[in-house]
């Protein structure tokens, strides 16, 4: 499993140019929101240390603000930074984020959760054609090879209520959606040929929790996962403890994730868990007409109820 | 009313977990009505269906259940008010992502029993408990349980090789 596609179809270029615009933008609206005082702070990205990385980043004058990028490297979720995982933000005051359309879900998520208020932040949304694949060379420019599974079918290229848009949207070719072919493909195997492939699949996890931390909707301040009196999921490396941790985060995120696939991104076993995200996305939109969007929705699917539910599965 | 006293090759352990104002009341009454139903259920008991944790549901498996049955009040009767409608949505999802992870879901049931059903209990723990004599014992969960990380490549035969190669 990798995440990215090279042999299935040509590379085809994706429109450099408009990184460089957005990173403009971001640039001259960071610097005005900081030099006028209306936030504390940006969180967006700076180059990393290595040609073709980038990295988040807080800050918080004026100056250091020409250093924020928008490039195919900026991969990471910085909704992250919100939540109450990540305290000492925060505290610095109003905030300013960079955020891509799958950011932007994420961000709609944890406003419907009240984790955060929508008029406490600005937020400088990105139009984004995409970002690199875990796998990918990033010195080349962003192809449909490096692309990141994600991006492949990505429905938000252009964000939408945000406070400021920065880019604008080139021609994007078309492309297979490959997550969405797995999903079929593990969908059509017996229930034992499932378990098989998972089986092997959590057998790999070392339980580093780096899918935990990635997680912006992983912020309890105690984990169900990590409490041993009662235990109720084993924390050591083994397989049994492993499938259930990932069934349980799975189960913990129905209806709430957004789908950026970071845990996936992070996972140094290359577990693909976004197919377990996906699946229960998938499966309460089914059930419930449930969809990570955009718009903050007060309650989500597994929150709330009615009355006419299906009951079909209870006797 | 005796049931015949049949010898099984193979007995399942059945855990239900059920709400303390309906089906526990119900089984209470099959059992002060001396209806008779199979020993294999294992009763553990909640304040309310909206208590169980789908964590639960592993936690019984990895420690040996063959069967979880789920139950509590019909919707509408709970004490709560509510909490039997967030359970169904909860374990509609759960039995999705349990499909999907290749659980057999013939080995979970859900069902409303209230306080005044004791023949209706007597009626799905037997049903369950014959459906899983017939699939016989739940291996996927208990399989994990006793394996070790890596035991796969650990068992290799290049690696063993390797290892008698060392002087």
């Amino acid at each position: 499993m990798t995440n990215t596609a090279s042999s299935i179809e040509q590379s085809v270029l994706i429109a450099p140019a408009v990184y460089e615009a957005a990173t403009a933008t971001i640039r001259a609206e960071a610097a005005r929101l900081l030099s006028e005082g209306s936030v504390a702070a940006v969180i967006g990205y700076v180059p990393g240390r290595r040609a073709g990385t980038a990295m988040p980043a807080v800050v918080t004058d004026a100056e250091a603000a020409q250093q924020l990028v928008f490039s195919p490297a900026c991969v990471n979720n910085l909704t992250l930074f919100l939540t109450k995982a990540k305290k000492e933000v925060r505290k610095k005051g109003r905030l300013a984020i960079v955020a891509k359309g799958c950011d932007l879900k994420a961000l709609a998520g944890l406003i419907g959760e009240s984790q955060l208020k929508r008029e406490e932040i600005v937020v400088i949304g990105v139009v984004c054609a995409g970002v690199y694949g875990a796998a990918a060379d990033r010195r080349a420019p962003l192809s449909s090879a490096s692309l990141a599974r994600k991006c492949r079918e990505c429905s938000v290229h252009v964000p939408e209520g945000v406070d400021l848009l920065a880019g604008t949207l080139p021609e994007l070719p078309r492309l297979d959606p490959l997550e969405a072919a797995e999903l079929a493909r593990l969908e059509a195997m017996t229930p034992a040929e499932r378990w098989a492939f998972w089986k092997e699949q959590f057998s790999r996890c070392v339980r580093c929790l780096a899918c935990r931390q990635v997680c912006p909707f992983c912020y309890c301040e105690q984990c169900l996962c990590d409490r041993n009196r009662p235990q109720a999921v084993e924390s050591t490396p083994r397989p049994a403890g492993n499938t259930a941790w990932h069934i349980v985060r799975a189960m913990h995120l129905a209806g709430r994730c957004a789908g950026c696939a970071e845990c996936e991104r992070v996972c140094p076993m290359d577990i693909p868990l976004n197919l377990l995200n996906r699946k229960m996305a998938k499966e309460l939109k089914a059930l419930y007409g449930h969809e990570a969007g955009l718009e903050p929705k007060e309650k989500g699917p597994l929150a709330e109820y009615r009355e006419d539910d299906d009951q079909s599965f209870i006797k | 009313m005796h049931a015949e006293k049949v010898n099984h090759d193979f007995e399942p352990k059945i855990i239900a977990f059920v709400c303390t104002w309906c089906t526990y009341a119900g089984a209470d009454l099959a059992g002060t009505s001396r209806m008779q139903y199979p020993a294999n259920v294992r009763v553990v008991k909640f304040p309310c269906t909206g208590r169980i944790d789908p964590v639960f549901i592993l936690r019984a498996f990895q420690k040996g259940a063959d069967g979880v049955l789920v139950s509590g009040c019909h919707p509408g009767d709970c004490h709560y008010m509510a909490g039997n409608f967030h359970a169904r949505r909860r374990f509609a999802a759960f039995r999705g992502l349990l499909d999907f992870v290749g659980v057999d879901l013939q080995r979970l049931q859900f069902s409303w029993v209230s306080a005044a059903e004791g023949g209706k209990w007597v009626e799905v723990v037997t049903d369950l408990t014959e459906r899983v004599r017939q699939l016989g014992p739940m291996r996927e969960f208990k399989e994990l349980e006793q394996e070790e990380c890596w035991s796969g490549a650990l068992a290799a035969a290049d690696l063993q090789e390797a290892y008698e190669a060392i002087p």
